[in-house]
């Protein structure tokens, strides 16, 4: 997937060029993650299917990349289709007001009324949402606004997806400001940097999947520092790693050319391979041999 | 202000134990009653009791997140008008316009001193300047 802005251009070809959108099913049981370019061919996709007439489509927050698929987004314009949708909001009518300001004038031709699906907007409830056998709970993550981190259960099977968070963003905060407090005080803010990094891994334990945006480089986040998206994965998967039981994937959310981010990540697994021996560093091609199918260099677990 | 105690409430909901911990340090030179929550859910009940002084706030919580708490508190006639200041580490412009859309008189970015939050219950909890002591 890609980060801010769809990248259909030549050179960013070979990894996916919509923004954020993950399909998971589970059975006849869909839900989909966010709403960026790339719902609108899953939307083309799911009309064709006689199996399916219900989804859950959760957002974790409406800027422009995570919602922008939706307007265009097939099924909601069928009347075959029930939809639900949920997001960060007090209530239902929280969420539909922010989904649908995207579509009123002057910004889109049609608004929401023009959708023909039994569409219905859900209000937050503390033990998540439930659809069918999979269950959501969303927990607030670092990035400007309100926005969520979506932890996906399903039997024994756990995904955590977590498009946009500026992890370590207080570490750095600290780091900054260094010399404005004194002993007692630093003692007291390394805690609270402590406490925070622990809540995000907790968010995160156990999961089978990790899906997670590593938007810039550590050169271009310098610069776009406080846009709400870390540089790279290092800090949390370098936290997390030893923590995880089983197998790790991770969806880079980039916006560099094919060559930049293939050299990143192999750049990133190295780093994340020395400071764990659990992990190692693979070619593609081996990692193949662990079910791996992307094109770019992985880290694969040991025992 | 909680007359029983003849002392400005303060009410702190933050889930950060260590935050509880700076606010009990900054108490000790005020003379101020302090509560302290560690989640929306925990703090409502006793919010729905109490007029505090003062209501810090922070953003990121493990249930629901500070703006959307302050969303629904400012629902209550009793807290329409609370004097509220959102303490995180969530330094963005964007959350500091939501706050202020929600009446929120500070933002307080973390990391910050003990300093800071004591001038700012002595600003906005009607402590005169002389009952506070700083270390």
């Amino acid at each position: 997937m890609r980060g801010s802005y769809a990248a259909p251009q030549k050179s960013h070809l070979g990894v996916g060029g919509n923004t954020s959108c993950v399909e998971i099913r589970s059975g006849e049981h869909l839900l989909i993650c966010d709403g960026g370019t790339g719902i609108i061919p899953l939307g083309e996709h799911l009309v064709k299917e006689d199996e399916l007439s219900e989804m859950l489509v959760v957002f974790t927050h409406y800027h422009w990349d995570h919602i922008c698929g939706l307007p265009f987004f097939q099924p909601a314009f069928s009347p075959n289709w029930k939809i639900k949708l949920f997001g960060p909001g007090e209530t239902a009518d929280d969420i539909e007001n922010r989904l649908s300001n995207q579509m009123k004038a002057p910004y889109f031709p049609v608004e929401t009324e023009t959708w023909m699906a039994d569409i219905k907007y859900l209000n937050p409830a503390i033990n998540g949402v439930q659809h069918g056998p999979i269950n959501v709970r969303f927990h607030n993550v670092h990035h400007p606004g309100v926005t969520y981190g979506y932890r996906i259960t399903v039997g024994d099977k756990k995904i955590v997806y977590v498009s946009d968070n500026e992890i370590d963003f207080l570490k750095s905060s600290i780091e900054h400001r260094y010399d404005e407090f004194d002993e007692e005080e630093h003692q007291l803010l390394q805690r609270i940097e402590n406490e925070e990094r622990t809540a995000e891994l907790d968010a995160i334990r156990d999961c089978d999947i990790l899906i997670h945006d590593a938007q810039y480089t550590p050169h271009d986040y310098a610069k776009k520092r406080g846009w709400g998206i870390r540089a790279t994965l290092t800090p949390l998967i370098l936290l997390s790693m030893p923590m995880l039981s089983r197998c790790i994937s991770i969806i880079m959310i980039q916006l560099m050319m094919m060559k930049k981010l293939m050299r990143s990540i192999a750049i990133a697994c190295r780093s994340l391979a020395n400071e764990n021996p659990l992990w190692n560093v693979t070619s593609p091609a081996k990692a193949k041999q662990s079910n791996y199918r992307g094109p770019f260099a992985a880290l694969v677990r040991q025992d | 202000m909680d007359i029983s105690q003849n002392k400005p409430l303060i009410v702190v909901v933050d889930d950060s134990a260590a935050v509880r911990d700076f606010f009990e340090k900054v108490a000790k030179s005020l003379a101020i009653e302090l509560q302290v929550f560690v989640s929306a859910a925990d703090a409502m009940p006793y919010l729905e009791q109490h007029q505090p002084s003062l209501l810090f706030l922070d953003i990121i919580m493990p249930d629901k997140d500070g703006p959307t708490f302050l969303q629904e508190l400012r629902h209550d006639v009793r807290h329409e008008n609370t004097p509220t200041i959102v303490i995180s580490s969530k330094d963005y412009a964007q959350d500091r316009i939501a706050a202020k859309e929600l009446g929120v008189m500070e933002f307080v970015a973390k990391p910050m001193s003990t300093r800071t939050i004591s001038d700012l219950i002595v600003k906005f909890a009607g402590i005169e300047p002389d009952s506070a002591t700083h270390e």
